[in-house]
């Protein structure tokens, strides 16, 4: 690969948009060429400088008015909800047979996933242990719940664990793990695996939010997040081969 | 909406640099977007957010003209001492935060924004190109371009490679 084509592709590679060959070409050059390589590292402290940005957060008073308009309009949709349903009734009423499948257990949990996320966040209810330490959160389940979940900090490569609590999801109570990635807000929903053993691995998008959902040592992993797809994969992968 | 609250003020703060024009466009955003609520659906809400928020600013920056005009001019006069033997050492201590708002207000909007959108955000390229309503090569080109301006705005670069 030449100088020039690894500085074009220099942005695509950072910002994790480039092909698997392409970023291999680009990683493979910059080890031997000292001018792309110091390109490539002031790309890199550019970045780490940008994200100590200010994050501007919104006043409460927004929040309050977004909220009672939020809540003025949905009970407009739920008049417009009950009119379908209505007609629903109707139609069927007059002989129409309607099919639809039924949502997977899995789509079910995600969507329950979601909720929880959101509520901890809305809530203001991410934690009723709040703790960097693996040595304090993992205790603080015992007794709390059927089984013990593994608490694994991930600081090393940028998402410290910030705490724990209780939740409950799919029926049951379930350990949820608080991670932190600059903003963004990940949780991690932990329970022993149930008998529906048809879903494994899942990478979902619900409501904005990604989801990943997989099955280790015998536990049910949740993890969701407003975290692009791409970093909340890295997280994941680290926190399965952990 | 009320979970991507934070983000969308975030980013209309960054895109107005003041507070009380970002809460009412963040204000009236969510009103246009309430009045769309069925397309919220399962496409990303956050970005679809971005995209409100954007226009709502557009349409008002456009009837007061010079927010953009203004924005659009401002270009690097920067104004801090070089010749640090390490220079991310030395921002990283105490001005870091400051010395890079004021870097990225320096930016015109159309950088500054693709930045706050990457950088801060994580959106993908192609998401980007959906928000700021471009195809993903000028994604791409402004984002090249944003980041060759902060690096000499940082003074991250040597001048010799950012005058190529």
């Amino acid at each position: 690969m030449s100088c020039e084509s690894v500085e074009r592709d220099l942005d695509a590679y950072l910002d994790r948009e480039l092909d698997a060959e392409s970023s291999a070409g680009v990683r493979e050059h910059v080890r031997s060429c000292a001018s792309c390589r110091r390109q490539l590292a002031q790309r890199e402290s550019l970045a780490r400088l940008v994200r100590a940005a200010p994050y501007y957060s919104p006043p409460d008073r927004l929040r309050t008015r977004v909220l009672v308009q939020t809540t003025r309009s949905q009970s407009v949709r739920r008049i417009f909800t009950w009119a379908a349903a209505a007609v629903l009734v109707l139609s069927v009423g007059a002989g129409i047979t309607l099919w639809r499948p039924a949502p997977g257990r899995g789509d079910v949990i995600a969507d329950e996933v979601v909720n929880g996320h959101v509520r901890s966040l809305m809530a203001n209810h991410l934690f009723d242990v709040q703790s960097t330490d693996r040595h304090t959160v993992k205790p603080w389940f015992l007794g709390k719940l059927d089984f013990s979940p593994p608490v694994i900090d991930l600081a090393s490569i940028g998402f410290p664990l910030v705490g724990g609590r209780l939740d409950y999801v799919g029926g049951r109570s379930v350990a949820a793990l608080v991670y932190q990635r600059q903003k963004h807000t990940i949780n991690v929903f932990i329970s022993p695996e149930g008998d529906d053993r048809s879903t494994r691995d899942l990478v979902l998008t619900a409501r904005g939010f990604n989801l990943r959902h997989w099955i280790h040592n015998g536990m049910s992993f949740w993890a969701v997040s407003d975290l692009n797809s791409a970093e909340l994969s890295e997280f994941t992968s680290a926190l399965r081969s952990s | 909406m009320l979970p991507h609250l934070d983000a969308a003020f975030n980013y209309a703060r960054w895109l107005t640099r003041d507070d009380g024009d970002a809460e009412d466009v963040v204000q009236d955003a969510c009103v246009r977007a309430m009045r769309f609520f069925s397309s919220l659906r399962d496409n990303d809400a956050r970005a679809w957010l971005f995209t409100i928020v954007r226009n709502t600013w557009y349409s008002r920056a456009s009837r007061r003209a010079t927010a953009v005009e203004r924005s659009q001019l401002t270009d690097g006069q920067d104004h801090w001492p070089d010749q640090a033997l390490d220079p991310e050492e030395r921002l990283l201590q105490q001005h870091t935060v400051a010395v890079v708002r004021t870097a990225l207000e320096q930016l015109p909007v159309d950088f500054r924004e693709v930045i706050v959108l990457r950088e801060i955000e994580g959106l993908s390229y192609k998401e980007i190109a959906a928000v700021v309503g471009v195809p993903i090569g000028t994604v791409m080109s402004r984002l090249a371009r944003a980041r060759e301006r902060l690096l000499t705005l940082l003074k991250l670069a040597s001048p010799r490679e950012t005058l190529r």
